[in-house]
């Protein structure tokens, strides 16, 4: 009755603004280069319009019969749902696809209700508001189902499968500088992550088989204006999905005042944790779920990379508030590999983050991680020159005992052994240092013989650091009171500092002329102990008159005893210095025998005579072995070792 | 002498700044309520810019081995210690805006819900369902322990507790926190730990404007934690131990004592921030719950009316906000990297005043 009576008067009002929007529905769809968005639109309301149209054609209330039969339909499919308990698409995909009909047609009917003009028809008023409650039941189910999906058919991936090719074996040396006394014995290696440039790999977050349903529940849910519920539950589930794996990854969250105040060990594995989590997060992960927002909600404008930023988020502030605090912390120099690290897979990984976070909503994540990468190119600068210092004045107090290698030797020479895996990013930072530094290094003087390698910023000060390690062992040395000890000492070093260089990459950097050179140095250093050793023993053996045959027996025996003496004072003192290098002492020891032995041997051949008394007191041969018992490291006297 | 007359100035009038800024922040303008959003972006300019200054008069043209004799060698390192400690603050409170803008979020649904004529049931249901997780997502604060996760839940028994509601009340982002066990109003604690302000003749010297920015620094970490939900607030301090005598703390004491009777009050209804467009939201939300509840179609006309009002000013709302959380955030950051900035600097003068003259 009511239907009947309104449809007259504004019937014919009705027809004619459908007509007209029709036409410039029409006229738009005529246009080239429409979007898909707009295309999409466009058809919608060219059905909607049409509905509505057949609706007002027929006879005023039949058109609305119609849509009351209709309605009825889509209400039974919705409305058995809420009675069950099963969930629509555990049921299967055919009830999946007549549920979304039913409710796209709920929508298609609210849609065309509204567009009728509703001046004083209840009836049309009623049945509004019975579809849109039918909607809203229906939005709230398909929330609910959607949840369901993503968590039934949520993936987690295994993160070492995804970092298995071309791993890289690290020696990391994590002993502390402050440690150096003693003997440095931890040298782990550690499995680093590869420096993968083959970028991302997708995983599939979602098992694939159900993004077509999340889909279709999406575009339903925007289409009738329900996209915040959609995106409420899809953030929600993914994040906690996202925050799960990251624990579960075994990153945590730590205070910046608990980062600063770690102790050295624990905190290298954690940066090493860091590098290795942000590499799986930001490459796969993150990348994964990009891929998924993408999929699922594609074609919706912004909302994809709204949803990304919102999932995302939390956890990548969380990363780089670490490296924040690390870069913060004090600027040790063992931390420089490690900052070296963090620093490298930060700027690899820009290029993931720049197109992850392009939006610009996301535009300050980029910031950030920029900012983050500049500070810990500067922290690492700052380790670096704290690393020289700590050479520099690393103490000199008491003499070390025996004149083998220096433990701050060792620990230098081993570390910057490793510098070399690092050259592109060191030389990057070392050249946007300011130039003040540059001049305090000691510039090559190698002629045409220089590689680039060897000329590189990194180079220079490698050899600045060596230099420097090399003036305080100097300083070192003059602790010692003996001459000969201190040139022990220089040579036992400097032989090390070679050999470190010659059997790395490190031998690349320095180049031949300065490996020449310091083994002139610690070649010079053993001729210099011979001198200061040996000189004045074998003085004793000297023939001072080479022109007569022999000299007095007095004579002999005066020179037979200083020689014995001074043989054994040396014996008992050098048997406790110590020459670690197997083939440094064997040549030292060969050239000393070659001296002192012949010597000797000339000496007695040319006193025969007198070689029965028992002032000789040692044969050639006992002073030839006695001369292998030096450089053991522990001191003995002649006595004890007496062999007849 | 010159220097020390002028270094006195300096800190006189550093002292009268502060004590502006502050008479400026408690009588705020009709749309900067206390603690509101814009309110909180003043705040955050007046640490800004009394940590300049204290910068200046601490550092510019002063030798560095100064600050490194006593007391400024105990003086200097504590209040670096705080620094740190406000660094941890300003991520808690970062981290807090970020649920304030999911409350945000959860308006919008609500006013497009009822922002509707004819208003039926369906859009009463969508907009109590949205009203319901606003509340459960203001009051974040809970220990851990109530996290259930939602994966935890038994969704594939169909429906039992497939539920949004239940998912987002309990749903504790875990990288939200700043880090396991840590609490904000702990933190603050410790901040006020062994603040005591100078006496005697170093009243009148360095060690009087360090104080200051010390007492600063803790009132406007505070005044977050207390704004923004965020790791465990529960026991924040109430009491400043900041003498009432100094002149340039008085409305600095005024606006602590005000936002800490506030503080109080709540405290004993539940935890959500005192923000202040948090607090009206919260109200409008309830009064919205209430209206859906006894909605059904169409509605008594008196009650529509009051309702749509209420809308309407949770749009207000809404707007106030999409407009000033961002800015908050970044705002927060900027204080964030002044004060590493700071610290880098402190922590420089240290090392330059005690390196040995070679």
């Amino acid at each position: 009755m009511d239907g009947c009576r309104s449809g007259v008067p504004t019937y014919e009002g009705d027809l004619h603004v459908v007509a007209a929007a029709h036409h410039i529905v029409k006229a738009l769809g005529a246009t080239k280069n429409l979007s898909d968005d707009l295309r999409k639109i466009l058809i919608d309301l060219d059905s909607h319009l049409s509905m509505i149209t057949s609706n007002i054609d027929s006879k005023g209330g039949r058109g609305l019969v119609d849509v009351e039969e209709r309605l009825d339909r889509a209400e039974r499919k919705i409305m058995r749902w809420e009675t069950d308990p099963m969930m629509i698409w555990d049921s299967g995909p055919k009830e999946a696809s007549d549920y979304l009909e039913a409710v796209d047609e709920t929508g298609k009917l609210v849609d065309g209700l509204r567009g009728l003009s509703v001046h004083e028809n209840r009836k049309q008023k009623e049945i509004l508001h019975r579809a849109m409650n039918i909607l809203q039941t229906a939005m709230s189910r398909l929330e609910e189902e959607l949840i369901h999906i993503l968590v039934r058919h949520g993936q987690q991936f295994e993160p070492k499968s995804m970092y298995s090719r071309s791993i890289r074996k690290d020696i990391v040396y994590d002993e502390s500088f402050v440690s150096v006394e003693d003997e440095p014995t931890k040298e782990t290696s550690s499995q680093n992550c590869s420096n993968d440039e083959s970028g991302e790999c997708i995983v599939d977050l979602v098992h694939a088989d159900v993004i077509p349903d999340i889909k279709s529940i999406a575009k339903v849910m925007f289409t009738s204006n329900y996209g915040p519920e959609f995106c409420e539950a899809f953030i929600i589930v993914q994040k906690e999905a996202l925050e799960q794996y990251f624990s579960f990854l075994g990153t945590e969250n730590l205070s910046i005042e608990n980062v600063l105040k770690m102790e050295w060990t624990c905190l290298s594995s954690k940066m090493n944790k860091w590098t290795w989590s942000m590499k799986i997060i930001v490459r796969v992960y993150l990348a994964s779920e990009k891929q998924l927002c993408n999929q699922v909600l594609g074609g919706l404008g912004s909302v994809s990379s709204y949803c990304f930023l919102e999932i995302s988020k939390a956890t990548i502030l969380c990363l780089l508030n670490f490296g924040e605090a690390v870069a913060m912390g004090p600027h040790r120099p063992e931390k420089l590999l490690r900052l070296l690290d963090m620093y490298e897979t930060l700027a690899d990984l820009l290029r993931d983050i720049d197109t992850l976070f392009s939006e610009e909503a996301g535009s300050f994540i980029q910031l950030q991680f920029h900012e983050l990468l500049e500070r810990l190119g500067e922290s690492a600068i700052a380790a670096f020159k704290a690393f020289r210092v700590a050479i520099s004045s690393n103490g000199c107090l008491y003499p070390f005992a025996g004149g083998g290698v220096h433990p701050l030797n060792k620990y230098v020479m081993n570390y910057i052994r490793m510098f070399p895996e690092y050259c592109d990013t060191l030389n990057l930072l070392l050249k946007n240092q300011h130039p003040g530094v540059a001049d305090q290094v000691t510039k090559p003087d190698y002629g045409p013989d220089t590689s680039l390698l060897t000329s590189c910023p990194m180079a220079y000060h490698l050899r600045s650091i060596t230099s420097c390690l090399e003036s305080n062992l100097h300083k070192k040395s003059q602790l010692y009171k003996d001459e000969a000890l201190q040139h022990i000492f220089l040579m036992n070093n400097i032989h090390y500092l070679v050999q470190k260089v010659k059997g790395s990459k490190l031998r690349l950097f320095f180049g031949d002329e300065w490996i020449r050179k310091h083994n002139a140095m610690f070649q010079q250093h053993a001729m210099n102990y011979e001198r200061a050793t040996w000189s004045s023993v074998v003085s004793f053996l000297k023939d001072n008159n080479p022109g007569s045959s022999s000299m007095s027996k007095s004579t002999f025996k005066e020179r037979c005893k200083g020689f014995s003496i001074a043989f054994e004072e040396v014996y008992k003192t050098q048997t406790s210095w110590s020459i670690p290098d197997p083939q440094l002492r064997e040549d030292l020891r060969i050239s000393t025998s070659l001296k002192v032995v012949l010597a000797y041997r000339t000496f007695l051949g040319r006193n025969l005579a007198y070689t029965d008394d028992k002032c000789v007191k040692h044969t050639v041969e006992h002073v030839e072995n006695s001369l292998l018992d030096l450089f053991g490291g522990s001191s003995r006297s002649l006595r004890d070792s007496r062999r007849w | 002498m010159d220097t020390q007359e002028q270094e006195l100035e300096d800190i006189e009038l550093f002292q009268k700044h502060v004590s502006d800024r502050f008479t400026e922040l408690s009588s705020p303008p009709e749309d900067d309520a206390l603690l509101s959003v814009s309110w909180l972006h003043s705040l955050l300019d007046v640490f800004l810019c009394c940590e300049a200054e204290f910068e200046a008069i601490l550092i510019m043209d002063r030798d560095p081995s100064q600050l490194s004799k006593p007391p400024f060698d105990r003086l200097i390192p504590e209040f670096i210690e705080r620094a740190v400690k406000a660094l941890d603050i300003c991520n808690a409170v970062a981290n807090g805006v970020d649920s304030v803008r999911h409350c945000q979020k959860l308006s919008e649904i609500v006013i497009s819900a009822l922002d509707q004529n004819p208003l039926g049931d369906g859009h009463a249901k969508r907009a109590k369902k949205a009203c319901l997780m606003l509340l459960s997502a203001m009051n974040l604060d809970d220990k851990e322990g109530t996290h259930v996760k939602a994966t935890e839940r038994s969704w594939s028994f169909g429906r039992r507790g497939v539920n949004k509601e239940q998912i987002a009340g309990h749903f504790r982002s875990l990288s939200w926190q700043v880090a396991k066990n840590w609490s904000s109003a702990k933190q603050i604690q410790s901040m006020i730990y062994n603040l005591v302000a100078p006496r005697g003749a170093e009243a009148s010297g360095l060690p009087s404007p360090i104080y200051t920015m010390n007492v600063i620094m803790i009132f406007v970490m505070w005044a977050l934690v207390a704004a923004i939900p965020c790791q465990e607030r529960n026991g924040l301090p109430t009491h400043f131990p900041v003498p009432k005598q100094l002149n340039w703390a008085h409305s600095l004491i005024g606006l602590q004592e005000k936002i800490a009777d506030e503080w109080k009050k709540k405290e004993k209804k539940g935890m959500s921030g005192l923000l202040d467009e948090l607090q009206k939201m919260e109200k409008l939300a309830q009064s919205l719950i209430d209206f859906t509840d006894s909605f059904h179609f169409p509605g008594d006309a008196e009650k529509v009316k009051e309702a749509a009002a209420n809308v309407s000013e949770l749009k207000e709302i809404f707007g106030r906000m999409d407009q000033g959380l961002t800015p908050l955030q970044m705002h927060i950051r900027e204080v964030f990297h002044r004060i590493v900035r700071s610290r880098t600097e402190f922590l420089d003068v240290l090392e330059k005043g005690s390196a040995p003259v070679l």
